[in-house]
């Protein structure tokens, strides 16, 4: 994600909350500190159907609003 | 003006504290430099002293360290190796390890930011590993002997310090494993039975080396009744087979897992007793240490295995490791009836380096390396 947005091209990673400071530091160390980052409740191992579309609806919230603030 | 006062010159190079060793560790502990035991300070006489054995530039990174990918200058190095309590003869083991973990088949990146509990399994081989009296036999992944202890040690901190797994943002292991302070052994060639794990993977005798596994911690195999080596290797196979086991599922096609036997003495005597070559017992071990699908979870079947296998039976024996050459075999322990599994991350392959002088050249004894 880190060598697209370094190319131009508009990228997010999703991570669970507890992933957040090692997501943050590797944008730092591949010189993307502000690489978008997409943030879910951990975990996402192990869910049922339920547990993965309400992640899915947590990312597509944050991922919707990424994509307005790339448009504007 | 050598590197190492050049380097000293340079902003944030060092930290100036009271002449105190608690006021120093006290200092290192805060600050996250320390795995939580106390630390030799590394004074610039200390880090000089270290870098007595260290015949390249001292300043030239010999790779990155992930996931920060910190260069390790022999410089940073000798600052971690000194916090280890490491003599300055250990200080080529160390290098040679960093340059073996730092090779990117072994996938650093992934071994430091797991959430699975595995760390660098340092298994030494050849005169200089008998020279520097790294443990063989008794206790040899226990405590107790100096060099051991402080080059895994040295290890651990230069993973923290220059590669940042420091717990929580570099290293997400969810329980990790005391094998994370320190892993570090030699092979106990004297009493094995076999080539060494060193000859095996292309280094002639008197050439020391260092290989890196990407391991868990040993897996006890106790057997004190076979008395044959058919016996010893079911119950090796037995201890292999374990459904929570990275090696059967955490691989990609083309890179397999080399999960590693360790036996002790007593059990390789037995085994080789028997006319079981390395050869022999790969074969064995790849038939035998299978677990049947049905073993697993429903989900996991469902998830992970029907992708790959399809709709095979319950009954399908799935092989812990893929190919029989992919098993590592070597020899370490002293008296009694125990050999050890240790399986990997999966996703990482073994590296092995030779102890080398700056012109790539191995060296024959540690004092080959001295500069001064």
């Amino acid at each position: 994600m880190c060598e697209m947005r370094k190319r131009g091209v508009s990228a997010a990673v999703i991570c669970s909350e507890p992933f957040v400071k090692l997501a943050k530091t590797q944008a730092k160390v591949f010189g993307v500190p502000d690489l978008a980052l997409i943030v879910i409740p951990h975990p996402l191992g192990g869910l049922d159907m339920d547990g993965v579309n309400t992640r899915v609806d947590v990312a597509n919230q944050q991922l919707l609003a990424l994509i307005r603030q790339i448009s504007r | 003006m050598s590197s190492l006062e050049a380097w000293i010159q340079q902003p944030n190079s060092t930290v100036r504290s009271e002449n105190d060793i608690k006021k120093v560790n006290r200092l290192f502990q805060e600050r996250g430099w320390s795995d939580g035991l106390p630390i030799i300070p590394p004074t610039t006489e200390r880090v000089r002293e270290m870098l007595s054995y260290c015949d390249r530039p001292w300043d030239i990174s010999i790779g990155k360290v992930a996931p920060r990918y910190g260069d390790a200058t022999p410089i940073r190095l000798a600052v971690n190796a000194v916090m280890a309590g490491c003599e300055p003869e250990y200080f080529p083991v160390v290098m040679t390890a960093v340059e073996a973990i730092c090779d990117p088949a072994f996938n650093l990146y992934a071994i430091q930011a797991t959430t699975h509990p595995c760390a660098p399994l340092l298994i030494v081989n050849g005169p200089i590993a008998r020279e520097l009296n790294i443990n063989a036999g008794i206790n040899a992944f226990g405590q107790g002997r100096q060099a051991n202890s402080t080059i895994g040690r040295a290890i651990r901190l230069t993973l923290m310090n220059i590669g940042g797994g420091y717990p929580g943002a570099g290293d997400m292991a969810t329980q990790g494993a005391p094998s994370k302070f320190s892993f570090c052994v030699s092979e106990n060639e004297a009493e094995s039975p076999w080539s060494s794990l060193s000859l095996e993977r292309g280094f002639d005798q008197s050439t020391s080396t260092v290989t890196v596994v990407g391991a868990e911690p040993p897996h006890n195999v106790n057997d004190h009744a076979s008395s044959t080596g058919i016996g010893i290797l079911k119950m090796v196979a037995g201890t292999m087979r374990t459904t929570g086991n990275n090696d059967i599922y955490n691989y990609q096609e083309g890179t397999y897992p080399q999960p590693m036997i360790i036996f002790g003495p007593e059990h390789a005597k037995t085994v080789f007793g028997d006319g079981y070559s390395k050869e022999k017992i790969r074969e064995f071990l790849f038939e035998h240490a299978r677990v049947p699908l049905g073993e697993f979870s429903q989900e996991n079947i469902d998830n992970r295995f029907r992708r790959k296998y399809g709709d095979a039976p319950l009954h399908l024996r799935i092989p812990i490791f893929k190919r029989p050459e992919d098993l590592l075999i070597a020899v370490v322990g002293g008296p009694g009836k125990h050999s050890v599994v240790i399986p990997t991350f999966g996703a990482t392959q073994a590296i092995t380096r030779a102890i080398s002088r700056v012109d790539g050249s191995p060296a024959r004894l540690i004092g080959d390396l001295k500069v001064n």
